[in-house]
């Protein structure tokens, strides 16, 4: 539940396309965090809508309009876009900088996330997701969450960062920190301790270079042959590790809720353990139906979009939960099709923002799928699950997942 | 049947290459598009069409010659 102050909506909105909604609100008893976002299309809000909370943002409902707020960086920009409004906030490196500029860094990372580049990750992904599962696999049961969906997807980023695995319980706990605790005093201290850990990090590489990202970023050159601007390089190193955490965790929950509650996907998958194009187009149809992250636009310049008079800063909120749910671009949209043959979600944004992790994003979903299902080919959920504690926002999941087996 | 890309539109996504890896490829330093076979191989030709339409980015297209 958000407290804080809400203003009145600006007068340039019109009555008639103001709407009550909070994102950060999940009901209690709501199971599924998306719940709130169908309710929108449910209720036959407008299309594009006004709410006044969290500072106030406007959400667009239409796929059609949600492709334009991530293609066109003229109006939608992705600079400074906190919701609730936060000034200043840190400029999030590329991810926060409109084209051309955020090509910079863009470039340099690249090549490190590339289908190629993931392909050859695989095996480190194979290793430690079986890693995970041999902590529990004998006890029959497991905390999902704590014990799975938070710690490969952190286990991959200390190796994309050349960090040793011994390091994985304090980056753990830094993360923990960082995307589910509400104390202001906190978060700060948090975010100083995150960027104190990327500053020695990237300090050390800087000398020791390895074959990996941290070292690539702090040795590029830019155009005229210096390294990068030292905040860049810290708010790249913060982006990655924002960015490419709690997204995959809340996916992984989802996800495996699901396979938990549906003996009918497990057979699907098993069946196709040996078939990994197969495997993978049923996992894009997972990965449509659990579009965790909601993205956050600003306007740029008073202007019209579509008839709607929207004014410079305004907040604009992009979910992709919503945009693969269109009945005008999805053929029964509501229900999981593993077979779907065309299938256009947005999960990963579209536009010059493509998320830049959406590969590694799904090879880790993939592969740990693949490695569990061999090893835990049966599994339901525990009866003794903790109370419902969905939450929605940037991102949206829930809290506690007891599997057994 | 040909296929074609539209460099500027492509953005990574590789859904063409993970549909149909014998027609669409990708590069090592962007991640985008490269038709390894721009005259789609007889047998492959609805693979080839499911690629393009799954192009989120409405990057590709399809030629009868």
């Amino acid at each position: 539940m958000t407290l804080m102050f809400q203003p009145s909506p600006p007068d340039h909105v019109p009555l008639e396309l103001i709407v009550d909604f909070d994102l950060f609100h999940v009901p209690e008893g709501v199971t599924d965090p998306a719940e709130i976002l169908h309710d929108l299309v449910r209720r036959g809000v407008p299309k594009i809508f006004y709410t006044p909370r969290n500072g106030g943002h406007w959400m667009f409902l239409d796929y059609a309009d949600i492709v334009e707020g991530y293609r066109d960086y003229s109006i939608f920009s992705t600079y400074q876009t906190p919701i609730p409004p936060i000034e200043p906030f840190p400029v999030v490196v590329p991810q926060g900088i409109d084209p051309p500029e955020h090509k910079v860094f863009r470039s340099l990372l690249a090549p490190m996330f590339t289908p190629i580049a993931v392909r050859g990750m695989v095996e480190e992904m194979q290793r430690r997701a079986n890693t995970l599962i041999d902590g529990f696999a004998d006890d029959r049961e497991c905390d999902f969450i704590t014990q799975f969906a938070e710690r490969f997807p952190t286990s991959m980023f200390l190796y994309l960062f050349g960090l040793p695995e011994e390091r994985l319980e304090e980056f753990l706990a830094l993360s923990n920190v960082f995307f589910r605790s509400t104390d202001p005093d906190e978060r700060a201290k948090n975010i100083v301790e995150i960027y104190a850990v990327m500053e020695s990090l990237f300090r050390k590489k800087e000398h020791n270079p390895g074959n990996d990202i941290a070292s690539a970023i702090v040795n590029a050159r830019d155009a005229n042959g210096n390294r990068h601007d030292w905040t860049d390089i810290l708010n790249c190193g913060f982006l990655l590790f924002v960015a490419g955490l709690d997204t995959v965790t809340n996916t992984f929950a989802l996800i495996w809720r699901y396979l938990a509650t549906s003996p009918e996907a497990r057979t699907y998958f098993r069946d196709r353990l040996e078939d990994p194009d197969a495997f993978l187009n049923g996992i894009e149809e997972l990965i449509r139906i659990n579009a965790v992250a909601n993205n956050y636009r600003r306007i740029t310049r008073d202007c019209e979009y579509r008839g709607i008079k929207f004014r410079k800063n305004d907040r604009l909120v992009l979910s992709g939960m919503i945009a693969n749910r269109d009945p005008q671009v999805f053929k029964e949209p509501n229900s999981i099709d593993l077979n779907r043959e065309v299938n256009l979600h947005v999960t990963f944004g579209v536009g010059p923002h493509r998320c830049i992790g959406s590969h590694l994003a799904k090879r880790e979903i993939m592969v740990s799928m693949q490695e569990w299902l061999k090893r835990i080919p049966e599994f339901d959920l525990a009866p003794d699950q903790p109370p419902s504690s969905a939450f929605n926002g940037p991102t949206m999941g829930f809290k506690g997942l007891r599997l057994r087996w | 049947m040909k296929v074609i890309a539209n460099h500027g539109l492509c953005q990574g996504h590789a859904r063409c290459e993970d549909l149909c890896p014998e027609v669409f490829s990708t590069d090592a330093v962007e991640g985008k598009v490269v038709i390894v076979n721009s005259t789609v191989p007889p047998g492959l030709e609805e693979k080839a069409r499911l690629a393009v339409r799954n192009c989120p980015e409405a990057a590709l297209r399809l030629s009868k010659n």
